[in-house]
């Protein structure tokens, strides 16, 4: 294993000559690793916001609902959501992503130079609008899923997530393959139901959370993540394929914080009707690990409780979306869709249409 | 009516003391004065306290219709949700256990009853050529959701009339499980069928238990036999004492003043010295629970499940829900002697590969498609 930065009293054993970590005869726990990323990630923010001493302005031209404006907003400070606060509130509430130059942009990202802005949510009308939304929102649900195993077990319990595929809304569910070091875990209606339930304690908890979206530099991230082994060989990859080549793409919800390349929605807020559908053991190159499924619907859409029934019964079936290991598509947390950096155009004679003023 | 005749029988409701009469000379000289709502009634009415129980859920049953924003589906995904919901109730739950057994039918038993619709009001004639009046009811369903057998019913229902008995909860008319909430749908997970719009329980003896999910029949009953059947009565809503109580109000002319359809006196003064608790008034009218006992079955539609009970005047107006079951009075009862109903209820499963007909008539009643009069020819 690569060596610790930073200063950590934590040691690790490897028992058999297995990678299995043994609880017995470690003190790492999710807790305790969680604490120490969160820290890294806090001042690492901290320096990053630092750099800028001087608040420099650019032009951001919305398009949309209510009508088109333009706005003078901080450069490198200045959020689409920041934008959304100077319109209407209908834009801060119901907005799940921004299109930033066409391009799909977080919520919670910092603009960095004069552009074209627009919000996009839950019920656009053109399909290759929605497909970005709808990717986000899949994408979120897996960073969600990763945020509920990390603290659903109990200290002597030690889990590692590995990553998750692509997301595909046509394979039912999203996904998320976690290193639980169990040969079989499949938890029966109730233990689901605990899972679920984590999940709702954070997405109904009064402060609605946002997604932060961070860029670090590749060794900030191999220490962030010095504790997950399966992380630890992704982030060069990931870190070559960025623009500047060293840089890797992190986002921290509540006090999880993962590796993903994507845009993620907006906040938690936005996600309605919420469950942890199954939980399949799949047997990859690095091992067995488990494959967690789930299944959201935003608050935006409405819908009746035998058809989310009818949903979950789909989403509960093992889902065979690519396994880790396998060849990458392209927009995967581990290669990243920041290796896409031409714009996101539309297809030529599709328009927005007129909003409804409701 | 002379005071023997007169048998005020256990129950919870007001209600016409004509039932105790067999005779139906008696009924049939009644009804033949019938015009609509204003025939007069030859006996008097007792009152009950008790008898105005609301139409309302109660708070602590389970909510039952979804009312929150309909799902904004594409027209593809309503179809496909509606092709779904007929792929998941078409096929027959399996059952967790084998079917029950099955116990003998003795006099003393109590059998389940049916939900069914009123559907209308026709003649019968008879092959005498006498006409009368038989209500169409049709069992509108109806499935078996629920048995408690009577251990936990005399635990829920301290102090009720009916300790010995279980209590079967059947379901009428199935619906579409989108329009109700997650709770009133768990209600039919047991039984493995659709949700239904109406639901109503019926007293049974333990040997007349009936798994859920088992479909009920109008084969149930049999033609010859006499049913009690209990439904609310139709809403006329806030009535004046004239209509509701039948008092006489005043003379149309003549002088009098303001007093057309009113109550007149109040009391009777003297010792209580206010007005009686229960003195007629106007009020609300109808929708009450009443129960008409000792309606003969004329006629079964086998194709429809259709009964033909006798008598024009089945408590409700038309559609309404109508419970129907074996009837209590004395002499109208199955006795031990005679043939034994389908017990616990008529399964179609039993008569698989034989032919049912689809009309089944009482051996008095006149049909139409019957040969009429014949002749031998005279050589």
């Amino acid at each position: 294993m690569t060596s610790v930065g930073s200063s950590r009293a934590l040691t690790r054993y490897a028992a058999n000559g297995s990678h299995k970590w043994f609880s017995s005869q470690s003190c790492l726990t999710n807790t305790e690793v969680r604490k120490q990323r969160n820290k890294a990630f806090v001042a690492e923010k901290k320096r990053q916001m630092s750099l800028i001493t001087r608040v420099e302005k650019i032009k951001v031209e919305f398009k949309g609902h209510p009508e088109d404006t333009t706005l003078i907003m901080n450069r490198g400070l200045s959020t689409p959501y920041n934008c959304a606060m100077h319109m209407e509130e209908l834009l801060r509430n119901r907005s799940a992503l921004a299109l930033v130059d066409g391009r799909p942009w977080d919520m919670h990202r910092p603009l960095v130079k004069d552009c074209e802005l627009q919000f996009l949510h839950f019920q656009e009308q053109i399909p290759y609008l929605s497909n970005m939304v709808n990717k986000a929102f899949w994408r979120s649900g897996s960073f969600l899923l990763g945020y509920i195993m990390d603290r659903a077990f109990k200290d002597q319990y030690y889990v590692e997530p590995h990553s998750w595929p692509a997301p595909d809304i046509r394979s039912g569910s999203f996904i998320c393959d976690i290193d639980l070091k169990m040969d079989n875990w499949t938890p029966n209606e109730e233990e689901r139901n605990c899972l679920t339930r984590i999940g709702y304690n954070m997405l109904l908890s009064t402060s609605s959370k946002v997604f932060e979206r961070l860029e670090v530099d590749a060794s900030v991230a191999q220490d962030m993540f010095a504790d997950n082994r399966f992380k630890l060989e992704q982030i060069p990859d990931i870190a070559a394929k960025s623009k500047s080549q060293n840089t890797v793409t992190v986002y921290k919800l509540d006090d999880h914080i993962d590796i993903s390349g994507g845009p993620m929605i907006a906040n938690s807020g936005l996600v309605g009707l919420f469950a942890v559908s199954a939980v399949h053991p799949i047997d990859t190159k690095f091992g067995r690990l488990h494959r967690v499924q789930g299944l959201a619907l935003p608050t935006q859409l409405k819908i009746r409780s035998w058809t989310w029934k009818l949903l979950l019964e789909r989403a509960a079936k093992y889902n065979a979306t690519r396994l880790p290991g396998e060849v990458p598509s392209s927009d995967d947390n581990i290669s990243g869709s920041q290796t896409i950096e031409q714009p996101f155009l539309p297809p030529s004679g599709a328009s927005r249409p007129q909003e409804a003023t409701t | 009516m002379a005071a023997s005749m007169r048998r005020l029988l256990p129950g919870n409701c007001g209600r016409f003391i004509q039932n105790v009469l067999p005779n139906e000379r008696l009924l049939e000289s009644r009804y033949s004065k019938s015009h609509g709502n204003t025939f007069q009634r030859t006996l008097p009415y007792v009152q009950f306290r008790m008898t105005h129980s609301p139409n309302t859920p109660a708070p602590w049953w389970t909510k039952k219709l979804d009312t929150s924003a309909p799902e904004d589906l594409t027209s593809d995904n309503e179809a496909f949700l509606q092709d779904m919901v007929e792929e998941k109730y078409s096929v027959d739950s399996p059952l967790k256990e084998g079917p029950w057994e099955r116990a003998d039918w003795t006099p003393r038993s109590v059998r389940c009853g049916l939900i069914c619709r009123k559907i209308g009001v026709i003649p019968q004639w008879l092959n005498n050529g006498k006409k009368f009046y038989t209500t169409l009811l049709q069992v509108a369903d109806n499935h078996v959701i629920r048995y408690t057998p009577p251990e936990i019913n005399r635990e829920r229902r301290r102090g009720s009339r009916t300790p010995n008995f279980g209590i079967q909860v059947v379901g009428a008319d199935s619906a579409d499980p989108r329009l109700f909430k997650a709770e009133y749908l768990g209600l039919f997970q047991e039984a493995g069928v659709m949700p239904k719009h109406h639901l109503s329980r019926f007293f049974v003896t333990r040997d007349a238990v009936i798994q859920p999910g088992t479909q009920l029949n109008a084969m149930h009953f049999s033609v010859g036999d006499f049913v009690d059947c209990q439904a609310r009565t139709i809403d006329h809503g806030y009535q004046g004492v004239v209509k509701k109580w039948g008092m006489k109000g005043g003379p149309a002319s003549h002088g009098a003043t303001k007093f057309h359809r009113k109550m007149g006196a109040t009391g009777g003064g003297g010792n209580m010295a206010r007005i009686w608790p229960g003195k007629k008034m106007p009020g609300h009218m109808g929708n009450e629970w009443r129960i008409l006992k000792g309606l003969k079955i004329w006629r079964i539609n086998t194709k429809y499940n259709v009964l033909y009970v006798h008598g024009p005047c089945v408590p409700g107006p038309h559609h309404c829900y109508v419970r129907v079951m074996d009837t209590i009075l004395p002499l109208r009862k199955r006795k031990g002697d005679g043939p034994k109903p389908p017990f616990p209820t008529w399964f179609a499963d039993d008569y698989k590969d034989q032919e049912i007909p689809e009309e089944i008539f009482d051996e008095s009643l006149h049909r139409f498609t019957a040969s009429s009069i014949e002749f031998e020819e005279e050589k």
